[in-house]
């Protein structure tokens, strides 16, 4: 399922947008580290052992360094599209011994080898994808079998405030299009992940006006970059438009701006045991399969 | 480079096996005729920030 044309990032300019961000990203990134926390709470609930961790979209580093020091032992790789973030992340990182390994690369486009890692987290990034369905192959390709996948992305309820303020007042998107958890559903299963477990759940921040809101989603570095947005400065007088609108959703003097996060996590298959030659496949009582370490057992 | 990050790293294009050259501080990729700069010790594992091989260029 790839982005109707309007909607694709640009992405060039959405790395350039994550370059500009990285010196004051931490202090902006409440939502990041409210959602990378759950989702590391979540983790208390699987048995791995992960020796490689793949950060997809790993910022400066936040998640990273609380995935290494849980895992032991473990190496994490900190990937993300901006260097100014990687340089971050690696002034953050533990000074002596670090197990944190830094590669500039975009999750649509892995530089890792097949099964090269047992876990795989994506916080808040897969928004950033043109083909979503293409990056969870991409995680299931770089995943070993009974890989996990634990991620975090956007649903479409995120911003309605602005979207609904924006509304009838330009032309083009002014915010970007996000998937609903069902789609995301399916696509992790298209690409052939199992045992999907998918929620959502909404977190509101508030801002004295909109400008703050909008300083909030540049230093996000999740400001536009979709190819259809509106070329040059939007008219000031438009912008008084969306303003006026927005104060329409104020309640006890702030104004809010909805995320809607899709939490997910899902199992890499185990390779195709299906002989090619056309042999008859050898049965097995399921009790004799043996299971790999903590594979298949998220508990809920 | 980290020898173990290094044994897990292929080509994002093509996702075949890349050639460390030390002295150029470059991860070549003989397939797509691409090197990846390794910037301040990152690899920058982005197409378009690689180096087109010259036609005549030996890998």
């Amino acid at each position: 399922m790839k982005l109707p044309d309007p909607y694709r990032l640009d992405k060039p300019r959405l790395k350039a947008a994550f370059e500009n961000a990285a010196g004051y990203y931490d202090a902006y990134a409440v939502l990041q580290q409210t959602v990378a926390l759950r989702m590391i709470e979540r983790l208390d609930l699987v048995d791995i052992h992960p020796r490689w961790v793949l950060d997809a979209g790993a910022g400066t580093g936040f998640a990273a360094r609380r995935l290494g020091a849980r895992y032991a032992g473990s190496r994490v790789v900190v990937l993300d599209l901006a260097m100014a973030m990687l340089r971050q992340a690696r002034s953050k990182a533990p000074r002596f011994f670090s197990r944190e390994r830094y590669l500039q690369a975009d999750i649509e486009s892995l530089p890792l080898a097949r099964g090269s890692v047992e876990m795989v987290f994506a916080n808040l990034s897969l928004q950033w994808s043109n083909d979503l369905e293409a990056a969870f192959e991409g995680f299931r390709r770089v995943l070993q079998p009974q890989g996990l996948l634990m991620f975090s992305t956007l649903g479409p309820d995120t911003l309605i405030e602005l979207r609904d303020s924006w509304a009838g007042v330009g032309p083009g998107p002014h915010v970007h299009a996000f998937l609903d958890m069902h789609d995301i559903g399916d696509l992790l299963v298209r690409a052939g992940f199992h045992g999907a477990c998918l929620d959502v759940e909404r977190l509101t921040l508030t801002y004295r006006d909109l400008e703050a809101l909008m300083q909030d989603l540049r230093c996000l570095g999740a400001s536009n970059a979709a190819q259809g947005r509106p070329r040059g400065l939007t008219g000031k007088g438009r912008l008084a438009e969306v303003q006026k609108r927005y104060e329409r959703h104020r309640r006890n003097g702030v104004l809010p701006a909805t995320y809607e996060v899709v939490f997910g996590h899902a199992w890499a298959p185990l390779p195709t045991t299906r002989p090619q030659d056309g042999s008859t496949v050898a049965t097995f009582p399921l009790v004799r399969v043996p299971r790999p370490p903590g594979g298949g057992s998220a508990q809920r | 480079m980290d020898k173990h990050l290094l044994d897990i790293l292929v080509c994002p294009v093509c996702k075949g096996p890349l050639r460390y050259r030390r002295a150029e501080a470059e991860l070549v990729c003989k397939a797509c005729r691409l090197a990846y700069p390794i910037r301040d010790e990152i690899p920058v594992m982005l197409e378009d920030e690689a180096r087109k091989l010259a036609p005549d260029e030996v890998v």
